[in-house]
């Protein structure tokens, strides 16, 4: 559940102090995958109580554990609800610095989703390779069996009746059904087994689409949150 | 909550739920937008219908249905964009990837999994062991009567085997997965574990010869009707369509907070299953989920049933044989005064 971020005071120190390398998991180069890094201008003259206090209602919500470690502000979320704003990201700090004339607020996040969602399409392709092996050693299995049972064959081989439509839709057009012997002869050169690996294929690429789009769209919408919660006063009441 | 009495039951009581169509909000905007998505629903069904019904041989097939369905649901994640039913039900990036992998994992394991011992192979086992030659007569019937049938049989068993999954505890382990989620998406009937999945996709339509064409056409009726349960659009639904057929509205109660509220609307595609069993309640919920809306993460979903089966089943061996073992051990931990 939610703790509180401790007494807002202490988010308030100079503005010089220095702020931490990234904790946790940093590789360089690399790391883009799952992190996203940025900034948002803020007003020079915003406090950093200010700006924490207006950036709260985003931060504090149901599973998030706050917390405010010298000038910096961290958090982390344990299974997010499905509506929660940063959902995407698990963990994260924010801090403010100044910048030429003015300030921004800076973030660094971390997404076990992101991280997920990249390597998925390595899953897929996995289960598309496994059904071209169950395909390969079924295809062996039954040829085995075929050679013992030669003379089964014979009766499969029996052509089946052709089905007739209903009178009804005969009337109304409805196109007849094909002769299942015909269509027998057809598919036996082009039979791939009892797996087909094209959904495999289709899913990796799909994911990796969907990666693509999370990677640009979620760090967007965090800009865009967070400049949208700076531009609003905190009402007396709320704070 | 004081909630509504519904037959015997009192619906609403722990959670909100709107009982009655008469209290359930409309389609807000222009006459184009009302028009739209009064008709939407209808017009796809007998759009489907017709084009299955005369598509020449060459059309009529699988891998038409699987990119009819792809185009489909992307047609309806634009519609939960356009007229959503509820902002707290949006579909979100980590969610849609969420219920990708979902459908993903249904796509590919589990129909490999279900290849050899799903229904098609029991019922290829029991179909080997009789002569069922004699139900070749449903082949002759009328395509759409065919389709009616196979739509109607597989829902009619996936009534009572969802019934049961809400009755009996270790089916309802399978099942508890899914009732996790909070909101309502296109792709969030494929959120759940695969052992329920599994289950659920049970039927005994390949029991009876059917032609091709009318499982085509059964299908399109499940894409055009069955599909609402899941999605976050705000529907104008006829009368006519929500007496026969299941809606989001039926759904949305069934997946509500409320207890006595899930304990309805069973019928996947065909609500008059639940008119004729006594489970049906006409309304909606918006506040849905378990455990008071705590989402539960791919791992989760994937060992719960595990999980929660392996704690329960030793809670129920001690409790069936190990009371009269324990008797004088628990003695023993009396404190002595």
């Amino acid at each position: 559940m939610s703790e509180a971020a401790g007494p807002q005071s202490s988010w308030a120190p100079a503005a010089t102090q220095p702020v931490r390398p990234a904790r946790g998991f940093s590789i360089p180069y690399i790391d883009i995958i799952w992190r996203v890094r940025g900034e948002v201008p803020i007003d020079r003259a915003m406090t950093r109580e200010e700006a924490f206090a207006r950036i709260d209602a985003l931060l504090r919500t149901p599973g998030t554990t706050l917390s405010a470690e010298g000038p910096e502000l961290t958090y982390a979320k344990q299974n997010p609800a499905a509506q929660d704003k940063l959902a995407t990201f698990n963990r994260g700090r924010l801090w403010i610095e100044r910048a030429g004339a003015g300030a921004v607020l800076r973030f660094d996040l971390f997404s076990h989703a992101l991280l997920l969602c990249f390597l998925a399409p390595l899953l897929f392709l996995g289960f598309a390779q496994l059904a071209v092996t169950v395909n390969a050693y079924e295809k062996a299995a039954a040829e085995a069996s075929e050679k013992d049972k030669g003379k089964d064959k014979k009766d499969e081989d029996k052509p089946k009746p052709v089905k007739k439509l209903n009178p009804i839709d005969e009337f109304l057009g409805a196109p007849a059904p094909e002769d299942p012997s015909k269509k027998k002869k057809d598919k036996k050169d082009e039979d791939e087994g009892r797996h087909s690996s094209e959904p495999g294929y289709f899913l990796a690429a799909l994911f990796a689409v969907l990666y693509l789009l999370g990677r640009w769209l979620e760090p967007w919408l965090v800009r865009r949150r967070l400049r949208a919660a700076l531009a609003n006063p905190v009402s007396p009441a709320a704070a | 909550m004081a909630g509504v009495q519904v037959g015997k039951r009192i619906i609403g009581a722990t959670a909100p739920v709107t009982v009655g169509w008469e209290n359930i909000p409309k389609v807000e905007g222009g006459p184009i937008k009302q028009f739209v998505f009064t008709y939407f629903q209808p017009a796809m069904l007998f759009t489907a219908i017709a084009f299955w019904y005369y598509a020449p041989n060459w059309l009529a097939v699988a891998s038409t249905a699987i990119a009819i369905r792809l185009g489909w649901t992307v047609l309806l994640l634009a519609l939960e964009w356009v007229n959503p039913r509820h902002k707290s039900w949006q579909l979100t990036w980590k969610e849609g990837a969420s219920d990708a992998f979902y459908v993903g994992l249904g796509m590919t394991f589990i129909g490999m999994v279900d290849s050899y011992i799903g229904d098609g192979a029991i019922l290829g086992a029991v179909r080997g062991a009789f002569d069922w030659e004699k139900f070749s007569w449903f082949t002759s019937l009328p395509l759409l009567l065919q389709a009616l049938l196979i739509s109607m049989i597989f829902d009619f068993g996936q009534y009572w085997m969802h019934r049961a999954m809400h009755n009996w505890h270790p089916l309802w382990l399978t099942h508890a997965p899914h009732h996790y989620i909070t909101q309502l998406n296109v792709q969030k009937g494929a959120v759940g574990n695969p052992v329920e999945l599994f289950l659920i996709g049970l039927g005994i339509g390949g029991l009876f010869d059917f032609l091709p064409r009318a499982f085509l056409l059964a299908g399109a009726i499940g894409m055009t009707v069955g599909v609402y349960q899941h999605i976050n659009v705000r529907f104008n639904t006829p009368r006519w369509w929500r007496f026969l057929f299941n809606t989001t509205e039926h759904h949305s109660v069934h997946h509500s907070q409320d207890y006595e509220a899930t304990r309805s609307n069973y019928s996947g595609t065909w609500i008059i299953w639940d008119r004729m069993f006594g489970t049906c309640v006409d309304g909606e919920a918006e506040v849905l989920g378990m455990e008071g809306g705590r989402r539960m993460h791919i791992g989760e979903t994937m060992v719960f049933p595990f999980r929660e089966g392996w704690g329960d089943g030793k809670a129920w061996l001690a409790k069936r044989f190990g009371a009269q073992a324990a008797g004088p051990q628990q003695a023993q931990l009396e404190p002595a005064e």
